[in-house]
């Protein structure tokens, strides 16, 4: 019997709860009044090492559910870092430059073809600019292309 | 209530106009596999940030309601359930759509839903009033019990193992918690980063954990989404034989519309959990048991009936006492409480006007549905074409946007991608994220009647139960507590002689 996820799932929700209890500790004490802003982190913290530890105990005595499905790894850390990449480039280079980019890298990863990525991406990234920019007035940042901003 | 003014106010064209996007956008996100009813209103959410209210909650429902009926759409086609709310009958009417019914098939749902949707409504629009007129003079005793209630509600329901369901929930508490302190003011956990002091914004976490979580996994994934070889009947036939099949099952529709607007009227248990159930009795209650599963059209229309119910009956605690009875609604109550509405008793006397316009809203996009659906159900094998590769990378640049229009903060597409990640490791712990969500929502609400009634009785936890109506919330809950106690006790003795057992057949 394999309870080898139950295991880690408990293991990270009990190492969570500890870490917000010790942080909790820190919270100031208010002299006038009994209940200070720690209480609650405190009772919610307990709450996570508890259920951690029923999850744990599950993995133990051989409940461990087997995994629902298979995934391929890859994809999906490319996935995390092209959405990383997208955070981290999107005040610089701006939405639309970041924008076109983080579609043509996700068309790709869902395993469309270059041509697809090449031909849809800038049409999506200038209908969502039009989407937000003109129908519902949020500002997009424009980034390197500032100086052509309409 | 002015008749009038309601019906003005339901009938506004743009209202109209909304409900009428709002059902085909929610036809459209249904039905696609892999692109959820929740995920639908979580991207739908930055854009009602720009709606009035009234506006805002009919786009909501209207997009719930059709999404959900559209979970059946590639259940049928494809087998595989465009919404949880369809996987419960996905073999009978996969079975059906390749004996050449899909059609019909697909109408019976539409048909079922449409029903389930309207006896749901005017349950919820009989019943709120009365509760909220009970609820009126609540103090904060009865509002800690009532969101603890509802919380451990959400835990007793959520899913099959009771520590994974608390473990959502305090994940969702703990997120709740970050942010300066209602009581003196201080930060807590926010990493020294100023713009978590106001707490997790609600819209990115929201996308995050609905929409940029399932991208994450179906990235990993490579579905079968061909078609195949598809006899398709002729609408007029289609509708005919639907029409036929609801006729013979009435009183399957009236148990299950009843039953699935109570079911999901329970914090935590949605239109998925309410499919579940009427589908197991109306097999109990069947003459044809064994039929179920193998392609019978009870199983749909019971089960077809009741998620469309459970959509009404989630609004019911959402509110009158501001306690989601789903993951949508929990989503709807943030919506709520941007617009400036603290859904709870008062909301009827407050915003009387905008409650019966929501319940008109409800009713009218169940009833819209029927051609928006239909026109889906006419095209469903050219939706269902809409390539994966232009489908998700467009649902990701949205769900960034979306998450970075509220306010243009780049720590709101952080909050997004870390919970994305959460809500995704969640999923792979078996972990349901329903009663995250509710933590995330009400955890505010708990601490804020926790502090000041724990600040009345001076730490004397039997202050808590000092009121009448306390005293009763209270012991609901103690109840409920003790219902977890002996289910996660019983599921333990289980988890040990299932163990012995199999250690006594392999040695």
């Amino acid at each position: 019997m394999d309870g080898g996820r139950e295991l880690l799932t408990g293991g990270v929700l009990m190492v969570g709860g500890v870490a917000m209890f010790v942080t909790a500790l820190g919270f100031p004490v208010i002299p006038a009044m009994a209940y200070g802003p720690g209480l609650f982190p405190k009772i919610v913290a307990v709450g996570l090492f508890l259920s951690g530890a029923g999850i744990a105990t599950e993995g133990i005595v051989g409940r461990g559910a087997a995994l629902k499905e298979r995934l391929e790894v890859l994809p999906i850390l490319l996935l995390a870092a092209l959405i990383v990449a997208f955070i981290l480039a999107l005040p610089w280079l701006g939405f639309h430059i970041a924008g076109t980019l983080v579609l043509i890298g996700a068309i790709l990863i869902f395993r469309g073809s270059w041509l697809t990525a090449i031909v849809f991406a800038p049409i999506a990234t200038v209908l969502v600019h039009m989407l937000f920019y003109n129908v519902l007035r949020v500002p997009l940042p424009w980034g390197l292309l500032l100086p052509i901003a309409w | 209530m002015d008749i009038a003014a309601l019906l003005a106010a339901v009938f506004d064209p743009q209202i109209l106009l909304t409900i009428l996007i709002a059902t085909l956008y929610g036809s459209f996100v249904g039905a696609m596999p892999g692109l959820t009813a929740t995920m639908a209103v979580a991207l739908l959410v930055p854009f009602t940030y720009f709606m009035d209210p009234v506006q805002a909650v009919a786009a909501i429902v209207a997009t719930t309601t059709t999404a959900i009926f559209a979970g059946d759409i590639s259940g049928a086609l494809l087998r595989m359930p465009g919404t949880p709310a369809s996987a419960a009958y996905v073999e009978d009417s996969y079975a059906l759509a390749r004996g050449g019914e899909a059609r019909t098939t697909l109408f019976v749902s539409l048909f079922s839903a449409c029903i389930g949707g309207v006896v749901g409504v005017l349950i919820l629009a009989t019943a709120t009033p009365l509760l909220a007129a009970i609820a009126s003079n609540f103090s904060s005793d009865e509002a800690f019990w009532l969101a603890t209630l509802g919380l451990s509600c959400a835990v007793l329901v959520g899913g099959p193992s009771v520590p994974r369901n608390f473990a959502s929930l305090f994940i969702g508490l703990a997120i709740a918690t970050v942010g300066i302190d209602v009581a003196v003011g201080h930060p807590r956990f926010t990493f020294g980063l100023q713009d978590l002091y106001g707490g997790i914004s609600f819209i990115p976490a929201m996308i995050g954990l609905f929409a940029i979580s399932e991208l994450l996994r179906e990235a990993g994934t490579r579905p079968d989404l061909s078609l195949g070889k598809l006899v398709i009947e002729p609408l007029g036939t289609a509708i005919r034989n639907a029409t036929r099949r609801m006729r013979a099952n009435w009183r399957g529709i009236g148990r299950s519309s009843v039953g699935g607007t109570l079911i999901g009227a329970l914090p935590g248990a949605g239109a998925d959990i309410a499919a579940w159930i009427a589908y197991a009795v109306a097999r109990r209650v069947s003459k044809t048991p064994e039929k179920f599963g193998t392609g019978h059209y009870e199983g749909i229309v019971n089960a077809g009936a009741a998620n469309n119910a459970g959509v009404a009956g989630a609004w019911t605690p959402a509110l009158v006492f501001g306690i989601p009875g789903d993951s949508v609604t929990a989503i709807a109550i943030g919506v709520m409480l941007m617009k400036g509405l603290t859904p709870g008793p008062n909301i009827f006397e407050s915003d009387g006007l905008l409650i019966q316009t929501l319940f008109g809203a409800f009713l009218l996009a169940n009833i819209v549905m029927l051609f928006t659906g239909g026109l889906a159900v006419a095209v469903a094998s050219w939706i269902l074409r809409v390539p994966r590769a232009i489908l998700m990378p467009s649902v990701l640049l949205l769900s960034m946007v979306g998450a970075f229009a509220i306010d243009g903060s780049v720590t709101s597409l952080w909050i997004t991608l870390v919970l994305g990640v959460l809500g995704f490791a969640m999923v792979r712990a078996d972990i349901p994220i329903a009663p995250a969500v509710l933590g995330v929502v009400l955890g505010e609400v708990v601490e804020d009647n926790f502090m000041v009634s724990m600040m009345k009785a001076q730490g004397d936890l039997t202050g808590f139960f000092s009121r009448t109506p306390a005293a009763v919330l209270g012991t609901i809950t103690l109840i409920v507590w003790a219902a977890l106690l002996w289910r996660s006790g019983r599921e333990l003795v289980r988890a040990f002689r299932t163990d012995d057992t199999a250690r006594n057949a392999n040695p």
